[in-house]
């Protein structure tokens, strides 16, 4: 896809594909049978798809890296180099399962429908969202899209009950929601777990372990190894490559059907890495914290460039395809971040409106 | 003897009928199926209702209240049990900043109810004795609910369950199995209404708000003034958040002095907000200064000496409505 030096990191800039690195990409895939066979059985529409999401993902945060530079908005927390974890989950979840994604998860909004404009109108604040405005964090209910709150981790006990839910009326239904390396160390990941295993809840709880919290690198925060925390926890643990979508579908394929069956929660550990800052404002502090070559390895392994390689090269699909996918999804980006630009000033929210739907009114 | 039924009896008949009404009605909590809960309102339930409708969880409080939204979110009606409400600080995060701003934020409804034993007064030392209510009343988008009456545990508790937003309902533990509480309770179909006080004493002298256990001292002390002469007109609150604005300027107009009562401790204690708002709303009609009597600034003391030296007591209450009433 297109690169954007102005606003992407270096090593996408000039990314090219690594023979040795799409060697490692093409040997995950066939890696367990289980998964090869759900790849297996994607067609070509389907693996166009994860890489419109992909590519959606990716323009997204381009186009609030651009808004940031012109001072549109002051800052913006972005999943740069972390789509797959998202792309590919949300890619093997039904259209009644729900999802609590965390804010580097915004790719999920876009997965789950909810509009381009709904997401930019968000940083925004003005009425096209959600929120209206109260609140930078969205969703959709409707489609199954739960807003998070700035309290990292919170989102898993609030996930649970969404499962418990399903549960007790017998739906086949689950929640899924992804946690980061560093909220792991919150008691509310630890009780929501805790709580989700001993109930037998359809949860998927993804450990989106990028190996940083904020501006401490996870070492410092944590000494132990996420894939004990399906033993520790009690339930079905698994591992995907958090660079890889076709490997975060299957593994996700495979820890949804197992909710379904009535096996869950279960806990995915993805590895990945946060390629910016904890936001668009530190991208110089987080690049002290690893060494360039860091950087260099987990910059080859762009989720976008690999797996556009391997669509290619390995799978065959023409690369005008991809050009057409990726100009129309561009187009959809340009369009709704300059229509939920226009309105700035138009669609603000009435002062007046402060003090309204504290409480909700009807009973019901 | 008193006849008729416990505070604890109304609590667990409002359950029972809220579950028996409505399915989506279920209970979450530590203890409350197998064992039956702490201090046994859900007894019996299990085989009644099932283990889906009766689910016991870890010691978890974040997880209980988080499961509560969520379950919520997906159209479901809990309501957890918090063992003793001082534990509710574990779970402080879930409701105050996920359920309580999750109407404003986002319009959604969050209808759980979070019910539990609070207040002191039997020993308990400082971790089964708090007042909780506070930490919640300050937090928007969270209804807080403290009666003190069987009669109204019951049709409080209902209208809890059946309100779509937050609700903290605080059962005082000290009046549980209070003999004197007995009291016929109301039919099936009876619901109170959340944001309205009762006045239990008319009185024209001066007037005492309180709620939870301190209405029953309060109209102990109440009793003892009237001996000589002074009528004291007691309101019971029964809602801090909404507070019943109109009942609590009636009360000042009538009576013109107001004595606040609560086993909150003093700073921070809703005898402070009230004052505020008398003062906004009816300074014109005070004859004599808002008066408080409430719990010391201090931990919950486990000592027996030193915990009713921490509560307010019959002769505290007593000897400052008569202070007030000679203004």
């Amino acid at each position: 896809m297109k690169r954007f030096s102005a606003y992407e990191f270096p090593e996408y800039v000039d990314w090219r594909p690594d023979p040795e690195v799409q060697a490692g990409f093409a040997a995950t895939i066939t890696r367990d049978p289980e998964r090869a066979a759900l790849i297996d059985a994607l067609d070509d529409d389907a693996l166009v798809d994860l890489y419109r999401g992909l590519v959606a993902a990716r323009l997204h945060d381009v186009q609030l890296k651009r808004w940031v530079k012109q001072g549109v908005i002051t800052k913006a927390w972005l999943g740069s180099g972390e789509e797959a974890v998202t792309v590919g989950s949300c890619a093997a979840l039904g259209p009644d399962d729900v999802v609590g994604p965390m804010i580097r998860n915004a790719a999920a909004l876009i997965e789950r429908g909810v509009s381009l404009v709904d997401c930019f109108a968000g940083y925004l604040g003005t009425t096209d969202s959600i929120t209206g405005g109260r609140d930078l964090h969205i969703g959709d209910p409707d489609k199954g899209v739960i807003p998070p709150i700035s309290h990292v981790g919170d989102l898993v006990p609030v996930m649970a009950g969404c499962a418990l839910a399903f549960r007790m009326r017998k739906e086949p239904r689950v929640a899924l929601t992804w946690t980061g390396d560093g909220s792991t160390a919150t008691g509310a990941v630890h009780e929501g777990l805790r709580t989700a295993a001993a109930l037998g809840a359809p949860l998927v709880c993804v450990v989106q372990d990028n190996q940083v919290a904020l501006g401490t690198r996870m070492e410092a925060a944590y000494r132990g190894d996420f894939t004990a925390y399906g033993a520790a926890y009690g339930a079905m643990l698994l591992e995907m490559d958090g660079n890889h979508v076709l490997d975060c579908y299957a593994a996700t394929k495979r820890a949804v059907d197992a909710c379904r069956a009535g096996d869950g929660p279960v806990i995915i550990v993805a590895r990945t890495f946060r390629m910016g800052g904890h936001a668009t404002h530190d991208e110089r502090e987080a690049r002290e914290l690893f060494d360039d070559a860091v950087y260099r390895h987990w910059g080859q392994r762009d989720p976008v460039g690999c797996y556009e390689t391997w669509l290619v090269e390995q799978r065959g699909v023409d690369r005008a395809r991809l050009e057409a996918v990726e100009a129309e999804v561009a187009a959809q980006i340009d369009a709704a971040a300059e229509e939920a630009k226009a309105g700035r000033g138009v669609r603000e929210p009435d002062p007046a409106t402060v003090t309204d739907g504290v409480y909700a009114a009807e009973a019901g | 003897m008193a006849t008729g039924n416990t505070y604890i009896e109304a609590v667990r008949e409002a359950l029972l009928e809220e579950m028996k009404a409505d399915e989506r009605v279920f209970l979450l909590g530590e203890d409350i199926a197998t064992y039956g809960g702490a201090f046994k309102v859900t007894a019996g339930f299990l085989d009644e209702f099932g283990a889906e409708r009766v689910v016991d969880t870890p010691i978890a409080e974040a997880g209980i209240v988080g499961a509560a939204i969520g379950a919520a979110l997906m159209g479901l009606r809990p309501v957890a049990e918090i063992q003793f409400l001082d534990f509710l600080s574990c779970g402080f995060d879930q409701l105050t900043n996920f359920a309580a701003k999750a109407h404003y934020r986002w319009g959604a409804a969050i209808p759980i109810v979070i019910r539990g034993p609070g207040g002191g007064g039997v020993g308990g030392g400082p971790f089964h004795s708090q007042s909780v209510e506070m930490y919640f009343v300050k937090t928007p988008g969270i209804k807080v609910v403290a009666p003190s009456t069987a009669a109204d545990a019951k049709l409080l508790l209902k209208a809890a369950i059946r309100d779509p937003n937050p609700v903290l309902f605080i059962e005082h533990k000290a009046l549980y199995r209070a003999p004197a509480l007995r009291e016929a309770l109301p039919g099936p179909d009876a619901v109170g209404v959340i944001g309205e006080a009762a006045v239990r004493r008319e009185g024209d002298d001066l007037a005492i708000l309180s709620y939870g256990a301190m209405v029953h001292k309060s109209l102990e002390a109440a009793a003892a003034l009237a001996a000589d002469g002074i009528e004291a007109r007691v309101v019971d609150l029964r809602t801090l958040q909404p507070l019943d604005d109109e009942a609590i300027v009636e009360a000042v107009r009538r009576c013109g002095k107001v004595l606040i009562v609560h086993e909150d401790t003093r700073t921070g204690g809703i005898a402070g907000e009230i004052t505020a708002r008398i003062n906004e709303r009816a300074f014109e009609w005070l004859d004599g200064p808002v008066t408080r009597v409430t719990a010391q600034d201090t931990p919950v003391p486990y000592n027996k000496g030193l915990e009713a030296a921490f509560f307010p007591q019959v002769e505290d209450i007593e000897a400052a409505a008569r202070r007030l009433a000679a203004y």
